[in-house]
């Protein structure tokens, strides 16, 4: 059951991006052991590497001294590694017992789900992991999801689990309970490796902590003996604290309000219930909430790319509710969208015809698409946002993630609308992106322009923002303004937790009766 | 009875009958294409796979006489044309759609190619070695049932067929693997499984499929090769997979429906109607647009990851 | 240790490295047609020549060309436009017999005592386009209509109403409009209502200009009207598209319209100015191979007038070999499919590089493309 891991000298490039550089990593039996970095350090590859779903480019494996070649999940699990990813390996129409069996045997054998479903049984009563064996998986939440991702590392009779950001998705109450299966494995002789950049939840869980920062290992340090100021300062290199300068600011009329919205997701659940706000001019207003309370719904419905259930939305006044996206566009509305290269850019086509997406029907000379303008308006904002990497000719999926991100930014900064709703700006950006992004926020802030900043990082927030509501289950829960002194508040109140110590839930339904 | 219920139940007993002639070319190459399909291929060459596979059991007919094997032959032809087109679907990445279609030019060309080929300056022969329907000695002489239950074997060993691919789908660690590459791909790779391996067999197994088709086709059906012998049956195999919802009992049913439309052209002769025969030859196409055009119930869930290539990034 | 193939990160993709791959993938399908010659005992050098000879150096041949080149391009510009919006339509068979019936029925109704006489040709032509035009762009609308309000599968459906076509045709050349006798043919087409000849002697007709046309035509709105912009974008991302305030379903419906528009003309070229009759089997499946010639223009609407004329030309050459030599012109359709399959299958090579260093003393190392390093 034991089991000791050493990672030696890992390299590993992908195209344009160093990913391991001679990364180096120990983790023995018995321990709990975090992963830490923040996005494209380098940690969810190496994690990777030893679940052999990448091949290293050099470097050197053992487990429990001898050395391993792992060319596949395969030989990883015939070694006792499994990996939980952070996005799950599920296979949503299948039953949780034929999740749970599935590779184990691609031969012509009758499968016998009985047996497995009862040797399941003996593993989730040992663990704690309550679970119906013939439930389908699509129908069952995420945090019963993860469970079942675990039951199959141990049905595998994995000693060492990887875990790759595992809190990302999970309420409270569903991490408190995980906490408690991965304390009982730990018990148990089980080693865990769990890869994170929430440093609160690895001071109260983990046994040793390894820092990563640009495709480098910086050191290995007990948990006792370190505070997660000096994680964060390591992580990120330099002081952590980002400070935006924000100058006071004119509120006028307010030109983005929203009145009861219902909003759907795509499996018509309900994801946002009735919620009301309103963005003046010259405000920026956030948004603040772990990913998955109805942040993209909300911020989809506003631009019209989803159907709402009831509300309205009025943008300078008018009812927009019956608008169509472009309608809204025309009417002043811009968006940058959480997702950059799934909806905010063609990838495909050149970084000139990605500046004016959205924008088409007015880079025209009469009947026809005026090209040469269009390519000006990117030169203007390559040279005004500092965007590399690729020529205005060259296809913008060729751009970093930093820079298509500031060609997006840039163009629905510029394009001369008067609310921008911004979603998850900097998320994956290096720290100047996002010192640039920020800087363009704030001008758009002062030259009056309402913006409606969704994001889940506080410290974005906190720099930013000129009130923050707290969104949670769907529900606006409370509403600060700046100065922002109950950062402690906001952050009880992002977690579902109510000033008074009841549950959101009920305070809100007081507060209504 | 008298004269017009005559007529009316020899109608019924040649509809029926040729409904299920009709239907077992079609279902035994959906029965192939759903393996595929579950796998995340949509192969959309097995029209071409389909003539290739008549091709090859009409020549070796003409040359052996021997039926069963010609069958065979036409099993493994359509397997072989298929490890091209499985290459090109899971090696190559090339988009689907496109390689099927352009394919099925390509073995339109070749079967047409090496039929004049293969027959020289000698005409095409009158007739080859056929499967003659089987005759059970006491059931055959029941009056409705008998001539219906008279079907060439392969119609049996296509029912068969039909049983074998649901067990193997649902039942077996094959099956459970193969349906995981089609609806999550990552997942199944993360549990250790060779997408490519498994959209390999499933793309083979339409081969199988549709290369027996032909055979079919030729040996129990129409008795002669013809260029025009598919006339798109391969692509309305395919709307018997979507319309049988993946899932090999339910396709047979969709099959038998399809040979109902089929066969209505043939049997309302009897009837010695005015309708244009091409309304009635058009039937089985139109009620296939009817099927998969989303216009009744649910809309069929296909696996989710049909057509998309699996890249690891 | 370095590999003989070695595989790239990414694919090359300079210019070279592309047509490079391509031109050794054309060679590659030339190679394995010409077994199919070697077995006629004709060599490969003789039956290239033969075929490529009679339509390009001599005039009756190029006529033929033209002939068969006006509605391959026409049936690939329609691929393009459909295409390159994300909506995969198949039915071009069927807009092709469409437009050939729409345009031979006007014709045989300018026929002397039918339902509207005589009419002057720059009447006609213009009657005749638009009827066919909207024909076609009627019957492949219907399939995108269902696409698009409805969610079908337009690949199956398209490919389904081809037939639905073929058989409609067959009965109207069987029946309603069928010529006396016992062939399922209609009547020729009266003489005022043909395309005019090009040159003199020759069959090539004006449907290459309508092609041409049509071409320019197709390029100009998809480069240079906003409608073009938002069709592309669509075809690419229609997540984005959504974004960017675009119609998505209403853009797929009038591209499907417009593609099946231009297969119909290809239906109209055939029937006006080559058959000059209306007969089953019209289309000789060019709804398909147009497809092809859209797919080797690398779906650039410029493209596909010189690549037809590749393609029209070889037909006809194929011919000539028939006739000549008795090789069945199907192996064209082997050459052209296979041509296509092979410049699919070429672009993996692009993801390996050939290190001859391996192979001993010669140090240099031939890259399939200049390498970005």
């Amino acid at each position: 059951m034991k089991l000791t891991l050493e990672m030696k000298n890992i390299v590993k490039r992908f195209p344009g991006v160093l990913a391991n550089d001679h990364v180096s990593l120990t983790i023995q039996a018995g321990e709990i052991h975090a992963l830490v970095g923040e996005n494209g350090a380098g940690k969810s590859t190496l994690m990777q590497i030893l679940y052999g779903f990448h091949a290293m480019d050099s470097g050197e494996i053992f487990v429990d001294s001898r050395p391993v070649h792992l060319s596949s999940p395969k030989d990883a699990i015939a070694l006792g590694i499994g990996m939980v990813h952070q996005e799950f390996m599920l296979v949503q129409t299948f039953s949780v017992v034929e999740n749970i069996v599935l590779g184990l045997s691609e031969g012509a054998g009758m499968l016998d789900l009985p047996r497995a479903a009862s040797r399941m049984r003996d593993l989730s009563d040992r663990y704690g992991l309550a679970l119906d064996p013939f439930a389908k998986v699509g129908a069952l939440p995420t945090g019963v999801q993860q469970r079942v991702e675990i039951l199959k590392l141990l049905y595998r009779d994995a000693s060492l689990l990887i875990l790759d950001e595992p809190t990302a998705v999970l309420t409270p109450g569903e991490k408190d309970r995980l906490f408690a299966v991965l304390n009982e494995l730990r018990q148990g002789g089980h080693s865990i490796v769990i890869v994170t950049h929430k440093l609160n939840e690895i001071m109260e869980l983990a046994n040793r902590v390894t820092v990563m920062r640009d495709g480098r290992a910086l050191g290995t340090k007990s948990v006792r003996s370190t505070s997660q100021q000096e994680l964060a300062q390591l992580m990120i290199g330099r002081d952590v604290r980002l400070h935006a300068v924000k100058l006071g600011s004119r509120f006028g009329e307010p030109i983005l309000r929203v009145e009861e919205l219902c909003v759907a997701d795509d499996a018509d659940v309900e994801k946002v219930h009735g919620v009301s706000l309103q963005v003046r001019a010259g405000e920026i207003f956030g948004i603040a909430g772990v990913d998955g309370n109805g942040q993209s719904e909300l911020a989809e419905a506003i631009l019209h790319l989803r159907k709402m259930r009831s509300g309205r939305i009025f943008l300078a006044g008018t009812d927009a509710t019956q608008m169509s996206v472009a309608e809204r566009r025309a009417k002043g509305i811009s968006y940058v969208p959480a997702n950059r290269r799934q909806m905010g850019s063609v990838t495909e086509m050149t970084v000139a015809d990605n500046a004016v997406l959205g924008l088409q029907r007015r880079y025209t000379r009469g009947l026809f698409r005026s090209v040469r303008d269009a390519r000006h308006s990117a030169h203007r904002l390559a040279e005004r946002f500092g965007i590399r990497g690729a020529g205005i000719d060259s296809p913008a999926g060729k751009l970093s993630g930093g820079n298509l991100q500031k060609l997006i930014v840039g163009r629905e900064i510029t394009c001369g609308a008067s609310v921008l709703v911004v979603e998850q700006p900097t998320r994956g950006l290096d720290v100047g992106a996002v010192e640039s992004v920020w800087k363009e926020l704030l001008l758009a802030r002062q030259e009056g322009k309402a913006v409606l900043l969704i994001s889940t990082e506080m410290e974005e927030l906190l720099n930013l923002a000129d009130r923050i509501a707290v969104l949670f289950d769907g529900r606006i829960v409370g509403v600060f303004d700046a100065p922002f002194r109950s950062v402690d508040q906001i952050g009880l109140l992002m977690a579902g937790i109510a000033p008074s110590g009841l549950s959101t839930r009920l305070a809100s339904q007081e507060n209504r009766t | 009875m008298n004269g017009h219920s005559i007529v009316v139940s020899a109608f019924l007993v040649a509809w029926v009958s040729a409904s299920l002639r009709l239907a077992g070319p079609v279902l035994v190459a959906a029965l192939g294409e759903t393996f595929a399909e579950q796998s995340g291929i949509l192969n959309v060459g097995i029209e071409g796979t389909i003539l290739l596979g008549a091709l090859a059991s009409f020549l070796a007919s003409h040359r052996t006489g021997m039926v069963w094997t010609s069958l065979l032959v036409a099993t493994l032809v359509g397997v072989a044309a298929n490890l091209f087109l499985a290459w090109m679907y899971v090696s190559v990445r090339a988009s689907q759609v496109i390689t099927g279609l352009v394919f099925n030019v390509l073995a339109l060309g070749l079967a047409t190619t090496v039929y004049r080929l293969a027959l020289g300056h000698s005409a095409a022969p009158e007739s080859i070695a056929v499967f003659q329907p089987l005759r059970v000695p006491v059931i055959a002489r029941i009056p409705f049932v008998g001539p219906v239950i008279s079907q060439p074997a392969p119609f049996y060993l296509t029912l068969l067929l039909a049983v074998v691919s649901q067990v193997v789908l649902y039942r077996t660690d094959f099956g459970l693997a193969l349906r995981a590459t089609g609806e999550n791909p990552a997942a199944a790779d993360s549990a250790g499984i060779s997408v490519e391996r498994m959209r390999y067999l499933g793309t083979l197994l339409s081969g199988a499929g549709a290369g027996m088709a032909g055979g079919y086709l030729v040996l129990a059906q129409v008795g002669l090769f013809r260029e025009t012998i598919v006339a798109g049956q391969g692509f309305i195999a395919l709307a018997i997979v979507i319309f049988g919802r993946w899932n090999p009992l339910k396709a047979t049913l969709a099959a038998l429906v399809f040979g109902a439309c089929d066969a209505l052209q043939l049997s309302l002769q009897i009837f010695g109607t005015r309708v244009p025969p091409q309304l009635l030859l058009a039937l089985p196409y139109l009620v296939t647009i009817l099927a998969i055009s989303g216009l009744f119930g649910n809309r069929a869930v296909p696996p989710a990851a049909l057509m998309k290539p699996y890249v690891k990034d | 240790m370095t590999k003989l193939f070695e595989r790239r990160l990414a694919p090359a993709d300079s210019p070279l490295a592309v047509a490079g791959t391509t031109t050794l993938a054309l060679f590659a399908a030339m190679a394995v047609a010409a077994i199919f010659f070697r077995y006629y005992g004709v060599s490969p050098i003789q039956a290239y020549f033969g075929l490529f000879h009679e339509p390009f150096a001599t005039l009756h041949g190029f006529g033929y060309a033209l002939v068969r080149a006006a509605p391959l391009a026409l049936v690939a510009l329609g691929t393009i436009v459909s295409w390159r919006s994300g909506f995969y339509y198949l039915g071009f068979e069927g807009c092709f017999v469409m437009g050939a019936a729409a345009a031979g029925w006007l014709s045989l109704s300018t026929a002397p005592g039918a339902r509207l006489g005589p009419l002057p040709f720059a009447l006609f032509l213009p009657l005749a386009v638009l009827f066919s035009w909207t024909v076609g762009g009627l019957w492949a609308g219907l399939v995108a209509f269902v696409r698009v309000r409805l969610g079908g599968n337009e690949v199956l459906i398209s490919l389904m109403s081809n037939y639905v076509a073929r058989l409609f045709l067959q009965y109207l050349v069987s029946g309603p409009l069928r010529a006396p006798g016992s062939q399922p043919e209609t009547t020729l087409l009266p003489r005022g209502t043909w395309l005019p000849f090009l040159f003199p002697g020759t069959r090539g007709h004006a449907g290459i200009l309508v092609a041409v046309v049509a071409a320019l035509f197709v390029w100009a709105t998809l480069q240079k009207l906003p409608l073009g912009y938002e069709l592309i974008v669509t075809g690419f991302n229609p997540a984005a598209a959504r974004y960017a305030g675009i119609e998505v379903g209403r853009r797929m419906m009038l591209a499907g319209f417009f593609a099946g528009g231009l297969g119909a003309l290809a239906g109209m070229a055939e029937a006006l100015g080559s058959q000059h009759r209306l007969m089953d089997g019209i289309s000789g499946n060019m709804g398909f191979v147009g497809i092809i010639v859209a797919l080797l223009s690398r779906l650039n609407p410029l493209a596909t007038v010189p690549v037809a004329l590749v393609y029209g030309g070889m037909a006809v050459g194929a011919d000539a070999m028939q006739r000549r030599a008795s090789i069945p012109s199907s192996i064209t359709f082997i050459l052209e499919s296979l041509a296509i399959l092979l410049v699919l299958a070429s672009d993996i090579l692009r993801f390996y590089r050939l290190n001859f260093s391996v192979l001993g003393r010669f140090k240099w190392r031939v890259s399939r493309s200049q390498d970005p390093a």
